[in-house]
């Protein structure tokens, strides 16, 4: 490096690269002038003012100094491998990786650049290239315990598990008898672990167990060995012994449900699904009450039970179960219970039982059948599980009126306020919910949960800005926005998207999605320092693991939210587009001159406010002190806080292409997945690639009513679309004739019959109603007024079993609410609108959509406080959702913010 | 009611998000990553019946070689929903369990809260802290928080003997061990906002 310079600049070559590799930039810029003043086509020198710029923010410079550096020493490969290093820094790895390469061919066995391929390698998974590079670093540096062990992970990872233990045995072949030293003891035993479970992944199972046994004393996780140990054991079905073992993970750990499931398999009373003969359940009964009594302090050996037991010993047991945690006053034994209501005879046994215990704590004071007095809390908390399961049923009423005379038994409690806001929620109040948990809230100003739970709400509410205004209380400097953002707070930034797309502010819903987005691909990248970082510090399991978890990072719910949120959005941008500037004059010109000076004036003030504190931050940022003195991360601020630069891309639908790749490759088992799909690729009139959409929705689920759309939508199009010209369009057409045979719905069939007969296969279900309703109406739009008819004649029955106290209807609110949604914009009806909803509010008395008698919307007056007034929600229930009107008004939208 | 178990890579995701509901200090991804790729012992959950996770403890080996080997608990956190099921003990319990068997520590280190009773409360009582240290305006708004030690090393351990002879000297491996390997800590870099809590 720096070869060809004389001795004084070739000492200060090296002052570069030092002050490279400690951080001291100024430092090594200054000795990189100081060679350039003699030499000022010194390729390396140049490169690495280059690089040294790079890591100062200034990347165009950089970029331009490491090509001009590269071109005056094309065989130079310090040149090559800062190239590499600058892609590096930016994320290109595809190409960081040539740059590595031409660096190699000018010098193959340069440690460090194989070292960075590496690390590249397995970052892209390039897997064979991983080998190969290993390989090399070991034939290299065979001294090395690192590159043991990365050749032996790279195997692993390249699935020839059986090579990589081979590896590990060749590697500990060059040990001493009496290694590991102390010091290395729990790297060792990392290792013999890994090693070990890579002998159980490859199956030879003898061999691990027989390697367990030979290196007992020389693994320190004594908790992995036996949960190894064990899981080996039962594999072989050494089963008495793996009984043993599973007995003394109890002893050390009785809230490990895992080790009871495992000691279940142990002793052949396991089922996968939970069922089991009345034998069994005997069996299973008398193993647990004895575990009780050598575990007393285990909460999981009282719950189990509940799972197998049926009939009377369920209600027995139940019984015996709540009681004392009634007493106590466990805030969560509901939820600890819910898993039950799956099984809907115990959730009937559940209900008597909860009302007995309440009759008889109500009347007597006392537990049924017992003398002593309970604490008069029993009460409130018997009332409070019992709302909570009222409100599972869909009894909102009743759950309602319980947990008020909670809250009128004992107001102080704070869950009794969290959980009727959870019911106003389900029940369609969502402001009063809201304003239920602010007051929650209030109550303990210091718990975060409380202002997080708050937050949650009134984003549900769509007060998008009063929620941002709580959220702020709890972060550092009051610059919640991005504190939220840095700590990748993911629920709120998807809530509130999901809140700005409700209301058609598409700029910043986008902008939250994306933000959402960005929180992966950080996620991704985070990985990179651990490629090394691992294998110095032998944690080799934890490390597979953490590959792997990453390699489905993105099929992540908050992810698969995020994308789709996104996706929306740039098809509604797609399907009415900004307005352009002189689309925008002509707006104004409906103002009067007043008006229209006064608004043109804010804009401008507006404009340079956002300017000055722009500049005034970036000032802050690039010193690294604000005002106060305090030292602050440098942060660039947000020159878009609205999106609206978002909204400014020029094809949204190849914006949306992206999110949906991510979606497809990640999440193809969602049906959502494929919708997006088919509503992307009838816009782009890619119509083999919609067609692949239907073909897998009907794969996964041929009778989702969004399945039966996109099929008909489908055909409907194909058939009323011109006869095909081109060569290509004429190859589709043939490809489609050829496939159609195939979809058993349309066998024979036309569109109206298909649609006909999807009806009357599920008739008694509103949903799929709704669906055939809309496609009789996109088949043939005269019978509308059919349509219609086939969602007006639906009947809410009914539901088949229930408790003691009153009937539940079948129908969700959610569903009803679509349908709604449905007549307003599909069908376009007001009238069959207006009477659906007054139909609904019926069913959904506290429902603020349909203006129930009990919601908000109508009342104005819930019982809990709502001294906060909505902010910016409240009103926008009432429209219609139609993004379409929304987001014209992008623009005007973010001028009203800015006069607060 | 709630299962107590070591923490995976899997979980991670959701004791972030269960740490950014209820708590005041936060961390980026890259620092939980950081923890368990370096102890994945010392990460414990607690996971409902459901399969939430409703509560975590997150902790560390303090590798300096100028003090005695001890872990810290970095963050340790229980849904409010969650409350009066001992969970907050039990993950604590586990996570010294493992320091001390694994790593050999001789105590483990914390900071709470001046105003924290409740926390406080926990780990004096129940737990058996001890103030060993105040620091001034340790968290970013200011507060004050108590530096609290427990003592692991004299414990009686091993107490489910199987047998013979045990290498009790020889418990631990990576931390205390004097070797100065140049150990580069890639879990700062992503951490520098969030380390207020540490």
């Amino acid at each position: 490096m720096g070869s060809s310079l004389p001795p004084k600049e070739g000492n200060l070559f090296k002052v570069i690269v030092k002050s490279y590799e400690t951080k001291q930039y100024k430092k090594g810029l200054k000795a990189a002038d100081a060679i350039l003043k003699k030499f000022p086509d010194h390729g390396e020198t140049l490169s690495m003012k280059g690089l040294t710029l790079n890591c100062m923010d200034r990347k165009s410079e950089a970029y331009e100094l490491v090509r001009r550096g590269l071109k005056n020493d094309l065989k130079s490969h310090v040149c090559w491998h800062v190239y590499g290093l600058l892609y590096r820094s930016d994320r290109d790895y595809k190409e960081a990786i040539k740059c590595y390469r031409n660096a190699l061919k000018i010098d193959p066995d340069n440690i460090e650049i194989l070292r960075d391929l590496s690390l590249l390698q397995a970052q892209m998974r390039y897997l064979t290239g991983f080998v190969e590079t290993r390989q090399q670093l070991l034939t290299l540096k065979p001294n090395h315990r690192t590159n043991w062990i990365g050749f032996a992970v790279a195997h692993h990872l390249n699935s020839n598990c059986s090579k990589a233990v081979e590896i590990l045995e060749a590697y500990e072949g060059t040990l001493e008898d009496d290694y590991p030293p102390d010091n290395e003891r729990y790297e060792h035993g990392e290792m013999l672990l890994y090693k070990i479970s890579l002998l159980e992944e490859c199956g030879l199972l003898d061999r691990a167990l027989e390697e367990m046994q030979k290196k007992e004393i020389k693994i320190v996780d004594k908790l992995a060995f036996k949960e190894q140990m064990v899981s080996i054991l039962v594999k072989l079905g050494h089963l008495k012994e793996g009984e043993k073992i599973y007995r003394s993970l109890l002893f050390m750990n009785s809230d490990n449900y895992k080790y009871f499931l495992g000691l279940q398999k142990c002793l052949g009373l396991y089922s996968e699904k939970g069922q089991y003969t009345a034998d069994e359940i005997v069996h299973l009964d008398a193993l647990y009450k004895s575990l009780r009594e050598e575990y007393t302090w285990s909460s999981a050996v009282k719950r189990i039970p509940l799972d197998f037991l049926e009939g009377e010993m369920f209600q027995k047991a139940a019984d015996s179960y709540v009681r004392p945690l009634l007493s106590k006053g466990v805030p969560s034994l509901f939820s600890d219970l819910s898993p039950l209501y799956n099984q809907p005879e115990k959730a009937d046994i559940l209900e008597k039982l909860f009302l007995h215990l309440e009759n008889s704590v109500r009347t007597t004071g006392s537990f049924p059948a017992r003398t002593e007095k309970e604490p008069p809390s029993t009460l409130m908390w018997t009332l409070f599980l019992l709302a909570q399961h009222y409100d599972r049923r869909g009894q909102h009423d009743i759950a309602l009126s319980k947990i008020d005379e909670a809250i009128e038994h004992t107001p102080t409690v704070i869950d009794l306020y969290s959980a009727k806001a959870r019911i106003l929620e389900h029940a369609g109040d969502l402001t009063a919910a809201a304003a239920c948990a602010d007051e929650a809230r209030s109550m303990d100003l210091a718990d975060r949960y409380l202002n997080s739970e708050c937050v949650m709400r009134m984003l549900q509410a769509d007060q998008v800005g009063l929620a941002e205004k709580t959220a702020v209380l709890f972060t550092k400097d009051g610059e919640q926005h991005n504190n939220l953002h840095d700590m990748q707070c993911m629920w709120y930034e998807l809530a509130s998207g999901e809140s700005y797309s409700r209301q058609g502010d598409l700029g910043r819903a986008l902008k939250k999605f994306l933000a959402v987005e960005k929180h992966y691909s950080d996620m991704t990248e985070d990985q990179f320092d651990f490629h090394s970082y691992c294998l110095r510090k032998m944690t080799l399991r934890a490390y597979v693991s953490m590959l792997k978890f990453q390699d489905k990072l993105h099929s992540h719910a908050y992810f698969e939210k995020a994308a789709a949120g996104a996706i929306r959005c740039y098809m509604k941008l797609h399907d009415s587009p900004l307005k352009s500037g002189a689309e925008e004059e002509n707006e104004m010109s409906k103002l009067d001159p007043l008006q229209k000076r006064k608004l043109r004036q804010k804009q401008r003030k507006a404009e340079a406010r956002a300017k000055k504190e722009a500049e005034e931050k970036n000032g802050e940022a690039a010193t690294g002190v604000s005002k106060s003195g305090k030292r602050q991360n440098a942060r660039p601020v947000d020159l878009d806080p609205y999106g609206e630069k978002l909204l400014q891309v020029e094809d949204p639908l190849l914006e949306a292409t992206k999110y949906l790749n991510l979606l497809q490759n990640n999440s193809s088992k969602s049906l959502e997945t494929h919708v997006l799909s088919f509503e992307l690729h009838m816009r782009k009139q890619k119509i083999l690639l919609a067609f692949q959409a239907v073909k897998q929705l009907l794969k996964l689920d041929k009778n989702y009513p969004d399945s039966h759309r996109c099929l008909i939508r489908f055909f409907h199009k194909i058939t009323n679309s011109a006869a095909p010209v081109t060569n290509s369009e004429k190859l589709i057409w043939r490809v489609l004739d050829a496939e159609r045979p195939d979809i058993s719905q349309l066998n024979g069939k036309s569109l109206v019959e298909a649609n006909n007969s999807f009806l009357e296969d599920n008739k008694d279900s509103l949903m799929h109603r709704a669906a055939a309703a809309e496609m009789l109406y996109v088949l043939e739009p005269e019978k509308k007024a059919e349509a219609i008819k086939i969602i007006e004649e639906s009947t809410n029955n009914f539901a088949q079993r229930n408790g003691a106290l009153g009937p539940v209807r079948e129908w969700k609110l959610v569903d009803c609410i679509a349908v709604h949604k449905l007549l307003e914009t599909a069908l376009i009806d007001c009238d069959a609108a207006s009477r659906w909803k007054v139909r609904c509010a019926e069913y959904f008395p506290y429902s603020t959509h349909f203006e129930g008698r009990y919601s908000s919307a109508t009342t104005c007056s819930s019982s809990c406080n709502t001294k906060n007034p909505p902010e910016n929600g409240g009103v926008n229930f009432q429209q219609p959702e139609s993004g379409v009107a929304h987001s014209l008004n992008g623009n005007l939208r973010a001028l009203q913010e800015l006069k607060i | 009611m709630v299962c107590i178990r070591q923490a995976t890579v899997e979980d991670l995701m959701e004791m972030q998000a269960c740490n950014l509901f209820c708590l005041p200090e936060n961390y980026q991804m890259k620092y939980y990553l950081y923890h368990i790729l370096s102890w994945p012992q010392l990460l414990f959950v607690a996971e409902d019946y459901g399969g939430s996770i409703v509560g975590y403890v997150l902790a560390k080996m303090e590798e300096e070689s100028s003090e005695p080997c001890h872990g810290h608990i970095t963050s340790l956190a229980v849904l409010r929903t969650h409350r009066k099921l001992g969970l907050a003990t039990k993950l604590m319990t586990a996570a010294q369990a493992a320091m001390e068997s694994v790593f050999g520590a001789e105590y483990v280190s914390l900071h709470v809260r001046r105003s924290n009773r409740a926390a406080f409360n926990l780990y004096t009582s129940t737990l058996g802290y001890k103030i060993h240290d105040v620091e001034a305006k340790y968290y970013a708004d200011g507060e004050d928080a108590y530096d609290m030690r427990k003592q692991l090393k004299g414990r009686q351990h091993h107490h489910h003997g199987h047998g013979h002879h045990h290498h009790h000297h020889h418990h631990g491996g990576g931390c205390c061990s004097g070797d100065s390997k140049a150990v580069v800590d890639p879990g700062n870099a992503g951490a520098g906002a969030s380390t207020s809590g540490e």
